[in-house]
């Protein structure tokens, strides 16, 4: 016994975890010899790349932190040693140590500047004055108040122009008389972008999920093959955010609202196979066994047994993602052009923050309603109408209602068209820049500094994106608290303070992190910082939501059941309320760290730091698209990295 | 006449489900298929109309081989074989009448099905064999906003709809509250006695094979260990079929 404990103690002495992998702890010998390496090589490459924690001893340039290094790796010894002796060991110092090692270095390469909030504070309440003076109004001669130029930008103008040919054939004006003409805003076009482009992409997701769901293709012969192949393809086109997209779309089609709408479509036809495939991997087998057994073919089979089960799901997923697109499309003209976010980016660079602060009250404000009607709709497809009556249904073709939809559908879906300058015919013929694009960009740069450079900028997202998700999931949580029904109360006061506090999160949450970096790097200047605290603000949003339905979702009976037992208030939240909460908190914090990693790779756009500002600033506009290739496929390992594990991560917790 | 001669089935992963079993059902019987779960039961009976195909052996149907079948002429025959599952297997989505039309599908034309056109005829069949089934009033409802009886029921009228000769019912009462039971099994009696319907059904209680099988086999372990007269199962054949330990247990 004694001859074992000294054994695996001295084998973790030599090898991090390996005494506990000895002892058959293999999981955690793994895990402990995997944050070791991650550890060690994260110090040696904070002091190689930003001399993070340089001390120098007798003419040696080391770090402090290895002391800390030291410390872990007497931990595991420690640790190694108790479990051969059978007696429990205490976690929480290595992964205090691994935590400090981690933030420490975080803080430093995210260029932290704590002190600029407070001194450059002024440039705050300027910028702030700004976003509650947005300029939608003007006073004109006579000291009326009347829509700004810019309110008309923003939302659209009726002015004259020639009368469009359909009238003229239709004999109702000459030609060439001036008829009043809606001219839409830059708001319009981001609502057309987000439509047409989520239309696009059902009609492509469809046929994709059906080679990425594995029940399907398991019955087909090589379907494997073919279900491996689609589902990587869909994973890298995910992984790659939509404005990335727009960025090589650019070079094929041109700038404009078209190439918005390829990248948007890009993005999305992956998401949405993805989620359609999983739907079709759980269809319920019962119905396709009853239908066959009645001696219907194939054709009848799918009709009545795998359409009604997938067409709600589907329509459910269509909607979420419209909710997504319009949000993208919202920022989408960063880089591509269209919509309201190129009107952002000419707001940015003319430092016209009343016009900015315009753009971003109409974009919460549209992002608010798809929110919450994609969200109603989805309810409605989903539960579905469980109406009990005697009557046959009226069939739709016998409703004006459903006509009325029709026309207007499609009235919408042909302005729409023409808004987004859709011209498919530029896809077979694109610009001279294409073609030289692919044929570098597929050919990594794999040079030293190129990949030093993009592996450092991409640690630089991730940190970012922790420090993040970090920030706005602390502060969120006792916003959450004040947000959630079931604990406010319903007295006058606190429904105000549910309101309030579930407002502040809709709206924040609706505004994309991109358009805040312009706020920080105002205030606090260019780079990692301005980033990750746009970053935190969105995570501030999205988490409060989540954090708040997570204590919503609570089961009362422990609840009762410990105050039944003459708990006080505080022992009940301790015993009742802390252990259902902190499980759903966690894995909603790192969802949403999985989610910002994939942010922070464009927050760099609008100059907030990370790798996209090494795409955008330095390898896009400078034609190095080898080694755009090399930051592109970086990214993608990142993402679908973290995408894998943070779903393991979160299937073991639920 | 229905003759299983040496019906065996092996699945990919080597599991044997059924060995080299035999029997016959004279037209117009209600045999009781009874055996613990996982028995064969279920794949016996799927076997059958081939929703599983048998590894070997031969399903002699009115002097047709049915495992000698193309796919196209195999369809042609489930038509007239009608299916009632455990789990009722409606498309919960759909109305109910639209899962008891389905039942027809074997029989339309397939381009104006998949437009979900059923001739009048058809229809006014739906409507009546719901009817018969105590559920006219349900027809345009969803089939999941249903108890689980009444599903079994829309199941039931579902096979009607196929004009079957035989009816396979894979433990049409094992997911109901027992007083629904009889309820269930009533309707296939009636299917039974008044139709002519040969029915093959797979039974838990031995109290219901008493009382409605005309006629009943064993399965133990893919094997037939019995083959007779419901009232034949005697204690020992009861402890041959499910066991040493087991005992009976009866359904009101």
């Amino acid at each position: 016994m004694k001859s074992s404990s000294t054994l695996s103690a001295l084998f973790s002495l030599l090898v991090p975890g390996a005494g506990q992998f000895y002892l058959g702890k293999r999981g955690r010998g793994a895990l402990i010899f995997l944050a070791a390496l991650v550890q060690g090589y994260l110090i040696y490459w904070a002091l190689d790349n930003f001399k993070i924690g340089q001390v120098t001893v007798a003419n040696l340039q080391t770090s402090w932190l290895w002391l800390l290094f030291v410390l872990f790796w007497g931990w595991n010894v420690y640790d190694a040693y108790r479990h051969a002796q059978g007696r429990r060991s205490i976690s929480w110092p290595g992964l205090l140590v691994i935590a400090l090692v981690v933030y420490f270095i975080a803080w430093q390469t995210t260029d932290v500047r704590l002190d600029r909030l407070v001194t450059r504070f002024g440039n705050a309440l300027k910028i702030g004055d700004d976003i509650i003076h947005p300029d939608l109004v003007t006073q004109n001669e006579s000291g009326a108040w009347v829509p700004s130029e810019n309110f008309y930008y923003i939302f659209g103008n009726i002015v004259p122009k020639p009368a469009p040919a359909w009238l003229v054939s239709l004999g109702l004006v000459k030609e060439g008389v001036e008829v009043p003409t809606f001219e839409a805003g830059k708001i319009i076009e981001t609502i057309a972008l987000g439509l047409i482009s989520t239309i696009f992409s059902v009609i492509f997701a469809i046929p994709f999920s059906f080679l990425a769901a594995r029940n399907i293709m398991s019955r087909v012969p090589d379907g494997t093959v073919i279900y491996y192949v689609t589902r990587t393809f869909l994973n890298v086109m995910r992984a790659v955010d939509t404005l990335i997209w727009g960025l090589i779309v650019v070079l094929w089609v041109g700038p404009g609202p078209f190439a918005g709408v390829l990248a948007l479509t890009i993005h999305s036809i992956a998401a949405l196979a993805k989620l359609f495939s999983e739907e079709i991997e759980h269809i319920d087998s019962g119905p396709i066994e009853a239908i066959t057994a009645t001696g219907a073919n194939l054709f009848q089979t799918i009709r009545y047994a795998v359409v009604p089960q997938i067409v709600p799901p589907f329509l459910g997923y269509t909607l979420l993602r419209w909710d997504i697109n319009m949000r993208s499309a919202t920022i989408v003209g960063f880089v591509a052009g269209g919509g309201i976010g190129f009107f952002i980016v000419e707001t940015i660079r003319k430092s016209g923050y009343t016009q900015y602060a315009a753009a971003l009250w109409a974009v919460a404000i549209v992002i608010i309603i798809v929110d919450y009607v994609s969200a109603k709709w989805r309810e409605r497809v989903l539960v579905g109408t469980t109406r009990v009556t005697t009557e046959p249904p009226r069939p739709f073709y016998k409703s004006l209602r459903a006509w009325f939809y029709i026309v207007v559908g499609m009235a919408v879906f042909v302005y729409f068209w023409q808004l987004c300058e859709i011209d498919l015919k530029q896809l077979l013929n694109p610009a001279p820049t294409l073609a030289p694009f692919v044929a570098n960009f597929v050919s990594l740069n794999l040079s030293p500094e190129v990949v030093s450079t993009v592996v450092r900028e991409m640690i630089v997202t991730i940190f970012q994106a922790l420090l993040a998700t970090t920030l706005g999931a602390l502060v969120a949580i006792p916003f959450s608290f004040l947000a959630a029904r079931n604990l406010t109360g319903r007295s006058c006061l606190s429904s105000w303070v549910y309101y309030l506090t579930r407002s502040l999160f809709n709206l924040l949450r609706s505004i994309e992190a991109l358009m805040y970096v312009a706020i920080f790097f105002y205030w606090v200047s260019f780079g990692n910082f301005a980033g990750m605290l746009a970053l935190a603000i969105t995570t501030f949003g999205l988490v409060g939501k989540l954090f708040s339905e997570a204590i919503e979702n609570i089961d009362s009976g422990p609840l009762e059941a410990i105050t039944a037992t003459g708990a006080t208030r505080l022992q009940t939240i301790v015993y009742g309320v802390l252990p259902q909460i902190i499980p759903p908190f966690v894995s909603y914090s790192i969802y949403q760290w999985d989610i910002n990693v994939r942010m922070a790779t464009i927050v760099g756009f609008a100059g907030g730091g990370g790798i996209g500002s090494l795409l955008y600033n330095e390898y896009f506009p400078f034609s190095s698209y080898r080694s755009a290739g090399t930051a592109v496929a970086a990214i993608v390992i990142v993402v679908a990295v973290m995408d894998f594990a943070s779903a393991k991560i979160r299937e073991k917790m639920v | 006449m229905l003759r299983i001669e040496h019906l065996t089935k092996v699945y990919p992963n080597g599991t044997v489900a059924l060995k080299d079993v035999s029997f016959q059902v004279e037209d117009g019987e209600f045999l009781a298929v009874i055996g613990l779960s996982g028995s064969g039961k279920s794949t016996l009976l799927r076997c059958i109309n081939r929703l599983i195909e048998p590894t070997s052996g031969k399903i002699i149907w009115n002097n047709t081989d049915l495992t000698a079948l193309s796919a196209a002429e195999m369809r042609k025959v489930r038509r007239q074989i009608g299916m009632v599952f455990q789990q009722f297997n409606l498309v919960k989505r759909s109305s109910v009448l639209t899962n008891v039309l389905s039942g027809r599908l074997g029989y339309v034309r397939p381009s104006q099905s998949l437009f979900n056109y059923f001739s009048p005829e058809d229809r006014q069949r739906a409507l009546d064999n719901l009817d018969r089934m105590g559920l006219r009033d349900k027809a345009h409802t969803r089939a999941d906003s249903l108890s689980g009886g009444q599903q079994q029921r829309v199941g039931i009228a579902r096979a009607l709809m196929q004009d079957p000769k035989l009816v396979l019912a894979d433990e049409p009462v094992a997911s109901l509250d027992p007083v629904l039971a009889h309820t269930i099994l009533k309707h296939l009696e009636w299917m039974n006695r008044e139709l002519g319907i040969t029915v093959l059904c797979s039974l838990h209680f031995l109290d219901l094979v008493h009382r409605y099988a005309t006629h009943a086999i064993a399965l133990k372990d893919g094997r037939l260990v019995f083959q007779g007269l419901p009232q034949e199962i005697d204690d020992a054949q009861f402890k041959a079929i499910y066991g040493q330990e087991a005992e009976r247990v009866s359904i009101v």
